[in-house]
């Protein structure tokens, strides 16, 4: 539903979300010597041959494509911590706090630079998915409670993805509740309820990964 | 024992009275047996209250049904099929919920977790797989048998998978990684191609033992942890057992022959209870949960119930089931002996009474010898199980039985001294790859293959340092050093024909086949170092043996002792030797040796102090070339030349986090890079790649009552520092050089010991230690310091302390303005026209010593003069705190009342001042700044070197 809405409906693309998501921080361990970098967003470094370091993910990523350094998986991107969460996830109908804003950017793009310094890459590649898919189906079964008089949405712990596929949606959808709901508007009331269903059928599916 | 017979019913019919293997199945509950047949597509629910009521019959499957499992709350149904696929059903009710997986083999067996979260599932494919039940989704697929899998079980504490397959071997999974723990190759029968009789395998229900069929027709129990054979039940089998199962409470055992008994066993004592003859092979059977039953279930299809069992003399074997079992078994072996004596079949009074006294690991050893096992094999079998369980229990015990030389055996044995080694290397671990030299700038690993060893040598930045090739090593080498420039290698002696070797590897050389190698014969390389074009080997006779890059054999010469350890820094050889004997208190007695290799001098020599009773892990030199070394309390020493050359304490492992043991690979001024282990580790392993972790330096000190541990330690730690940046420059002066670039270091540094000072004296004026802040005011070097000093007590509203300062300052001033007046004097007879040339800066220097002169002459009055160190101070600043120097002046005098003889001898600069006569000591320096400010201006247009006129650009 939500997670198959339009790629021309959401704010931001998917490449423009890991675009901001490559502000994070990130630990390396540089394997070169080199002073501190001097950056706008601030200073970074010095580097130290295996010593750690943090750095922001899109440097991190462009010494890593240089073979320059290796990049520590953040905690959370551990079996054990995945494990708990999808547990976390599926216990309860509230969206787990307990990852960051930006995990499927940050894992997808860990994916595709750093497979390397991943412990069980595939099994933290499958936990995260079933995260995702778990989320998008609260935030999902959390939407089927429209109804007319809803007038806002709050769901708490929404990542960035989630957030930017689903916002323009549910704004759309408040609008035209509220529309429909104000009867000098719109005579027929039967109208209303055909509207939900056609959004949540046609839509293409958004692809993630390719 | 009295045989009785079990009354067997038709439940699937076996096509053409062929031999198939069926299961049977107790739910929790016993109120529901699932049976099921590989040559029937139907699963079987049956009642075994009413018996002659048809049974429930499940129709999912296209084949034959051959494994069952039921979750543990008894509310899903998993069944395997010959038709590859894996079914789950609701439970009792039977409704199919889904097809959980599939294979492209028949599936053999199934088993569920404890927690009912998973499911295993394997047969004739490759792989087991894990299946989540939740979602159907596969965790894993462990793969590593090679014959079909047909037994497979989850340890009851749920850590480990056990797996069985058909050729016999036994592989014990990890369930957290997927890794094999202990691969057992053909330690059960091999049942080949025979479906009907599959090999099984099933844990003790706390966990604590695996049973598995033996090889001669017994049950062969391993342990747990270490997987090694504990006991075996041996007794009426004549054909190997085909099925076993565990009574609920772990005290019985029921085994199934191919030679169609079944044999219920007496765990503990190790001996059969009772048996039954059947018609056909028995090939499955369940304890019941409750009571005292087994179902049976044998190769044509039938089942019945045995019932009572165990002889109503003797426990029910669901009796007693713990709740919860500890991971250290006890429970399985409590009380049951009144039991024993009570029941007095077997009674060993004596015995149990032994046993009480022992840990539980060695009881069940004992009570071996119970058996018909062979004495012999068992006491072989003793120290061996113990031993392996203390490797995998903590490596420090490994280090111990297994490897000599090397830190942690040294930690234990009793007065002995410690073997030499090379900072930087990790003990020989069979099989592993292992550090022969680990520094800030590389390491050196080897690892044995039949017979040679395999080196590699990688810098940590693969940037702008050689990528050496890896080399093929048949000498063996155990020793290595490694430099920018080149490597060293060296290996012991080992007999007649295999002499200690020296050889030298460098990274680039112009010459083709640069390398070298130095034969030793009796002889024994015990250390080597690397320096900056040099090479030494220090052996079993005490020599220094100093080798050029080029393999020139320079020097030899003996040292003092026995060598310990030793190390290289550019020019400098450190060598650490034992001086004596250990002590009786277990103090190793070291002695430490720095010599200049180019220039062929000794730089320094003295006993090296350890803390009591520990061994040396680590020597070497800093980033800056200080001597330190770690020992094995975690205690880093640096040296320093401080009260004619004393090892400084400057880190210690017992302050920071008590589970991390340091493993140290460098260090410099202000951090100490080492490899965290987690305990008992002491050391890493080379793969995954340790990644360093700086820790600061800090001295032990004394938990003081100001609070402020950190600043007096950065306080401690910046004294060092200077003394030793001056020490340099005094060297560096003295030999001729510049000192420009450390001048600036020392600067610095004394700018930062200032605001290290001013904090503390913040927290000792907090905590109204006063005469502690005073003295620390006396330690400021920059006047600007002092002056913040001044201020930072005025705002804590302390003003008798203010005026404390104010007059130390004052006196300092005095002090430097003889001095000034000295240097100015003399400046002036040789130089003064060259002064006057001076402009701006030099001005009002000149001017204000020049004042300086005239106001030395009344005795009464103290100077408002100062110099000026030209490398500390900016002129707008400076102009600042003349014109508050003068106010401090001022205020001296003005407490004498004599405004009017100022007047006179001071000079021009004190009318400004006389403007504010009334001044109150505890006013801010800066308001007095201001105050001044406005009045220069009015004086500026009289005198243009007025010092003030910085004051009032600024």
């Amino acid at each position: 539903m939500a997670g198959q809405s339009n790629h021309e409906l959401s704010l931001f693309s998917a490449e423009e979300l890991e675009f901001i998501a490559e502000d994070e921080i990130v630990d390396i361990v540089p394997n070169l010597k080199m002073g501190p970098l001097n950056f706008i967003s601030g200073d970074f470094g010095p580097f130290t041959p295996q010593i750690v370091t943090q750095v922001p993910l899109w440097l991190a990523i462009a010494l890593k494509k240089r073979g320059k350094c290796s990049i520590r998986p953040p905690l959370w991107m551990s079996v054990e911590k995945l494990s708990q969460v999808l547990e976390a996830e599926r216990d309860s109908q509230e969206m787990s706090d307990q990852l960051p804003f930006h995990y499927v950017e940050i894992s997808r793009l860990l994916f595709d630079h750093a497979r390397d310094n991943i412990p069980d890459v595939y099994m933290v590649r499958s936990l995260i998915e079933d995260i995702r898919n778990v989320r998008f189906h609260k935030v999902e079964t959390d939407l089927e409670a429209f109804n007319g008089r809803t007038i806002a949405v709050k769901i708490k712990n929404l990542s960035a993805m989630e957030v930017n596929i689903v916002r323009p949606f549910i704004g759309r959808a408040l609008q035209a509740f509220y529309k429909h709901d104000s009867p000098e508007l719109i005579p027929d009331p039967e109208r209303v309820s055909d509207r939900r269903p056609q959004v949540v059928n046609n839509a293409p599916r958004r692809q993630l990964r390719r | 024992m009295k045989v009785r017979s079990v009354k067997l019913r038709e439940a699937h019919g076996a096509i053409g009275g062929r031999a198939s293997f069926c299961s049977v199945l107790w739910d929790q509950q016993a109120n529901h047996l699932v049976t099921a047949s590989s040559s029937d597509i139907a699963i079987c629910i049956h009642d075994p209250l009413s018996p002659s009521l048809s049974p429930k019959i499940l129709r999912h499957h296209r084949d034959g049904v051959t494994a069952l499992a039921l979750s543990p709350n008894s509310t899903c149904l998993a069944s395997g099929s010959i038709d590859r696929s894996v079914k789950l059903y609701k439970f009792p009710g039977g409704e199919f919920e889904r097809n959980i997986t599939r294979f492209t083999l028949p599936i053999r067996s199934l088993a569920f977790n404890k927690s009912g979260s998973m499911v295993a599932a394997a047969g004739d494919d490759e792989g087991i797989k894990l299946i989540n039940t939740f979602d159907g989704t596969i965790t894993r697929v462990l793969k590593g048998h090679k014959g079909s899998v047909t037994g497979l079980a989850f340890d009851p504490n749920g850590e480990y998978l056990a797996s069985m397959d058909s050729t016999g071997t036994v592989i014990l999974w990890e369930l957290q990684s997927g890794k094999i723990i202990h691969n057992l190759k053909g330690i059960t029968p091999d049942t080949g191609l025979d479906i009907s009789a599959v090999n099984v395998l099933c844990w003790s229900p706390d966990g604590e033992t695996l049973a598995v069929p033996g090889l001669k027709n017994d049950v062969v129990m391993y342990d747990r942890d270490t997987a090694e054979k504990l006991f075996s039940l041996r007794g009426d089998h004549l054909q190997p057992i085909c099925f076993l199962c565990w009574s609920p409470n772990g005290k019985y055992i029921a085994t199934s022959g191919l030679d169609r008994q079944v044999l219920i066993w007496d765990v503990d004592r190790k001996q059969d209870i009772d048996r039954q003859k059947f018609e056909e092979r028995v090939c499955c059977m369940a304890w019941k949960p409750t009571g005292n039953a087994l179902a049976v279930v044998d190769v044509m299809g039938k089942y019945g119930i045995w019932d009572n069992v165990i002889p109503s003399s003797m426990k029910s074997p669901s009796e007693d089931i713990p709740v919860k079992y500890k991971s250290n078994g006890v429970l399985l072996f409590d009380e049951e002996d009144p039991e024993n004596s009570a029941s007095g079949s077997f009674s060993d009074i004596g015995e149990n009474s032994n046993e009480e006294l022992e840990p539980p690991s060695r009881k069940r050893l004992r009570k071996q010898s119970l058996s018909e096992e062979n004495l012999i094999e068992e006491i072989e079998l003793h120290p061996k199980v113990d031993s392996l369980k203390k490797r995998n229990r903590s490596s420090k015990e490994n280090l111990d039985s297994g490897n000599m030389g090397f830190r942690g055996t040294m930690v234990t044995s009793k007065a002995k001294m410690q073997e030499a080694f090379q900072p930087g290397s990790i003990p020989v671990q069979p099989g592993k790859r292992r550090f022969l030299c680990y520094n800030m700038l590389g390491c050196i690993t080897s690892v044995e293959h039949d017979g040679y060893s395999h080196i590699e040598i990688d810098f940590h930045d693969t940037g702008s340092t050689p990528r050496v090739p890896s080399m093929t090593d048949h000498f063996g080498f155990t020793m290595a050093a490694l430099s920018e420039h080149g490597s060293v290698f060296a290996n012991p002696c080992k007999g007649e024909k295999n002499m200690s070797t020296l050889m030298y590897r460098p990274f680039s050389s112009w010459a083709n086949n640069s390398e070298w190698s130095m034969r030793f014969e009796g002889e024994e390389v015990k250390v080597v170092a690397l320096g900056a074009a040099w090479v030494a080997a220090v052996t079993s006779f005490n020599y220094l043996r100093i080798f050029s890059e080029s393999g020139l054999q320079k020097h030899v010469f003996s040292l003092d002792g026995p060598v310990l350890t030793a190390s290289g820094f550019i020019e400098k050889l450190a060598v650490v030797t034992h001086a004596s004997d250990c002590l009786s208190s277990n103090d190793q007695m070291l002695e430490f040796i720095v010599f200049n290799i180019p220039q062929g001098t000794r730089l320094l020599q003295g006993r090296l102090p350890i803390s009591p009773g520990s061994s040396l892990n680590w020597f070497g030199f800093s980033e800056e070339g200080q001597l330190c070394s770690y020992d094995s309390k975690g205690v880093l020493r640096s040296y320093t030349s401080q009260f004619g050359g004393r090892w400084v304490p400057l880190f210690s492992a017992s302050k920071e986090k008590s589970n991390e043991n340091y493993w140290v690979t460098g260090l410099n001024a202000s951090k100490l890079f080492c490899v965290v282990c987690k305990k008992p580790d002491h050391f890493p392993q080379v793969m995954p790649k340790p990644v360093l972790t700086p820790l600061s330096l800090s001295f032990p000190l004394a938990s003081s009552d100001l609070g402020s541990e950190t600043h007096e330690n950065e306080f401690m730690m910046n004294n060092l520092h200077l003394f030793e940046i001056q020490r340099r420059m005094e060297e560096m002066a003295s030999v001729g050089l510049d000192t420009t670039s450390l001048d600036d270091d020392a600067f610095n540094l004394e700018a930062a010991q200032d605001k290290c000072i001013l904090r503390l004296i913040a927290s000792c004026c907090n905590s109204d230690k006063l005469v502690r802040a005073t003295e620390l005011v006396k330690l400021l070097t920059l006047e600007k310091s002092m002056r913040g000093a001044i201020k930072l007590v005025t705002a804590l509203k302390l003003p008798n302390l203010a005026e404390r300062f104010s007059s130390i300052l004052e006196e300092r001033l005095l002090d430097e303005a003889k001095k000034a007046m000295e240097t100015n004097i003399k400046e002036n007879c040789v130089a003064p026209i060259k002064a006057d040339a001076h402009s701006g800066i030099k001005a009002p220097t000149r001017s204000e010593t020049l004042n300086a002169v005239t106001t030395m002459s009344s005795p009464k009055l103290s100077s408002p003069s100062f110099i000026r160190k030209e490398k500390t101070q900016e002129g707008g600043k400076a102009g600042i705190n003349r014109t508050a120097m003068v106010n401090e002046s001022m205020k001296g005098k003005q407490t004498g009342n004599e405004t009017s003889d100022k007047m006179g001898k001071v000079g021009d600069i004190r009318q400004v001042e006389q403007t504010h006569p009334s001044y109150d000591p505890s006013t801010k320096s800066s308001d007095k700044n201001g105050l001044n400010k406005s009045d220069t201006s009015l004086g500026q247009s009289n005198r243009p070197s007025n010092p003030f006129l910085k004051s009032t650009i600024k």
